[in-house]
């Protein structure tokens, strides 16, 4: 069985490239370009300005690698993506209410980190999805345990920002 | 029969997705948020298709799908996985389980229908009876037609038609078309190279979008090779050219089944209004008289008790419309519906060469008409 190791960047930048674009492109019609970042260790505040409110989705995966993805999208934008994957206007999804809003993140969320697994299991590591949870608010920051290794990457989707914050557990 | 489809996952939003992806086809859908509601639902709707997802709470779909194989009851309803589990490895598991087919998210809301659509026969909502259009109301017809005059003249033709006429000229273009749009009516002309004609058919018929539209052979009237040929691969009619514009409408409106009864029949506060054409063909006569009984009696429901028949347009009197109006009138007396006439002055003259039609008293317009109830209980 292959290690976790095995898995180079460049193999988890196209993984994750991929299911952004191929979510938001089936679901939303939009285009998804990857971001280059500067070298180094980043963390989502370096790419996501979370002094305005924020909608975080995030899913995990567990099986032979466990890890989680958070998608981070500022309010505005995750309202407007719900209203294009439920086919109402601005102001519908503003009226729908939060938690309509909510599961359609939680849903664009559950599809991307299922594309991205799914990527993953064909290369010999299957594992399951956990069901998708919400985070919502601003001035807040994730930190992963220790033993976990972080992967940030920006997104544009239409000038507008998505970031995906990668967690692997190390030793799998 | 309207069929039934479940959808068990615990988003939301799919289930609003599947919804919206159905609403154009006569399915009546419920939902679940898990698999314990989908197993309670399916028992008690034993529906004709269900869309499952894997990862739920309080039961995933892999248990759900288990048990429903198990009960003998449940166990023949075909299930579709919809779901972000799709590693090569788990799908095999799945399917070994038992399910009709596998969807893995994201996914396109045409996949969607197409893929139910192999399932179970799904049929616009536009073909229920009760979504009956109008005649009024408008349309999208295509003309797959390569010379463009053709098109031109239809186009011109139809113009006094709330109709839209979209006019290309390769069976390509009309794929395209039909893939971005609705069409409500299809002709093709079967002279177009290679047997296009028939190829495009039964591609057409074969997409679940246009499965049910009309769709008419446009041919040369005197090619009876080409529209014998035409019948046979199946399609709805055949036009012909030089093309009769009127026999044209006429046709398109009967293939859309569209109701064409208010071009004659109108109310008016307390009157129903029964008016004849400038051109009143046998055609048209025939298809008064269809409306004739129901209009009659539609009026009675509402509380109308008044009708007038309004011939101010129509050039000459003739036997097929007096047989209209007689019939007509003994409706109208079957119900005890007062009635009068409205006609122009070549109307009344004529009307004075016919024994049947001697008595009968024209007004000039609608007040005259409605003033004359008021004199008399029955004026003929």
């Amino acid at each position: 069985m292959p290690a976790t190791k095995d898995i180079t960047e460049a193999v988890f930048q196209e993984t994750i490239t991929r299911a952004v674009n191929e979510v938001f492109n089936t679901m939303l019609g939009k285009k998804a370009t990857l971001v280059p970042l500067a070298p180094g260790n980043h963390t989502a505040s370096d790419t996501v300005d979370l002094e305005h409110p924020h909608i975080v989705g995030t899913v995990g995966f567990i099986g032979t690698i466990n890890g989680l993805i958070y998608l981070y999208m500022d309010v505005g934008f995750a309202q407007h993506c719900a209203a294009c994957m439920l086919g109402m206007s601005d102001t519908e999804i503003a009226e729908a209410g939060d938690e309509t809003v909510n599961d359609a993140i939680g849903e664009l969320t559950n599809m991307t980190v299922g594309t991205f697994k799914n990527q993953l299991a064909d290369r010999g590591f299957p594992c399951k999805l956990t069901i998708p949870s919400i985070l919502r608010g601003s001035h807040f920051r994730i930190e992963p345990i220790s033993s976990a290794t972080r992967r940030i990457y920006r997104f544009d989707i239409g000038g507008r920002p998505l970031t995906a914050d990668l967690l692997m557990q190390h030793g799998d | 029969m309207r069929y039934k489809l479940l959808s068990v996952d615990d988003s939301k939003t799919v289930r609003i997705i599947i919804k919206k992806a159905f609403k154009l086809y006569d399915v009546e859908i419920f939902e679940a948020a898990n698999g314990v509601e989908g197993l309670a639902l399916a028992a008690k709707e034993i529906p004709d298709v269900i869309l499952l997802d894997v990862t739920m709470p309080v039961m995933d779909g892999v248990e759900m799908l288990t048990k429903l194989k198990g009960d003998p009851r449940l166990k023949a309803i075909p299930v579709v996985m919809l779901t972000a589990e799709g590693g090569k490895d788990h799908v095999l598991k799945i399917a070994k389980i038992g399910v009709r087919d596998y969807i893995v998210k994201p996914f396109k809301e045409e996949v969607l229908v197409q893929k139910v659509g192999r399932i179970i026969d799904l049929k616009p909502i536009s073909d229920a009876p009760a979504k009956a259009k109008s005649i009024f109301d408008s349309a999208n017809l295509l003309i797959v037609e390569d010379k463009p005059a053709i098109v031109a003249q239809i186009q011109e033709g139809l113009k006094h038609t709330p109709w839209q006429v979209h006019g290309v000229a390769t069976t390509g273009e009309a794929i395209d078309y039909c893939g971005r749009n609705t069409a409500d009516f299809i002709m093709i002309s079967l002279s177009l190279a290679d047997d296009a004609a028939a190829t495009l058919f039964r591609v057409l018929r074969a997409n679940l979008k246009t499965k049910y539209t009309p769709i008419f052979g446009l041919a040369v009237k005197t090619d009876s090779n080409a529209q014998q040929q035409a019948q046979q691969v199946g399609f709805t009619g055949i036009a012909t050219k030089p093309i009769d514009m009127a026999e044209l409408e006429a046709k398109v409106a009967k293939a859309m089944n569209l109701d064409t009864s208010e071009r004659y029949f109108s109310t008016d506060v307390d009157l129903l209004l029964m008016k004849l054409p400038e051109l009143c063909t046998p055609n048209v006569v025939n298809e008064i008289t269809g409306y004739l009984k129901g209009k009659v009696a539609d009026a009675v429901d509402s509380g109308i008790n008044k009708v007038v028949f309004d011939l101010q347009e129509v050039k000459r009197l003739d036997m097929v419309i007096i047989k209209l109006l007689l019939t007509a009138m003994q409706s109208c007396r079957e119900v005890a519906l007062q009635y009068t006439l409205m006609g122009n002055a070549a109307i009344v003259a004529e009307s004075k060469g016919y024994e049947d039609t001697r008595g009968w008293q024209f007004h000039e317009n609608i007040e005259a008409a409605r003033q004359s109830f008021q004199k008399a209980p029955v004026a003929v």
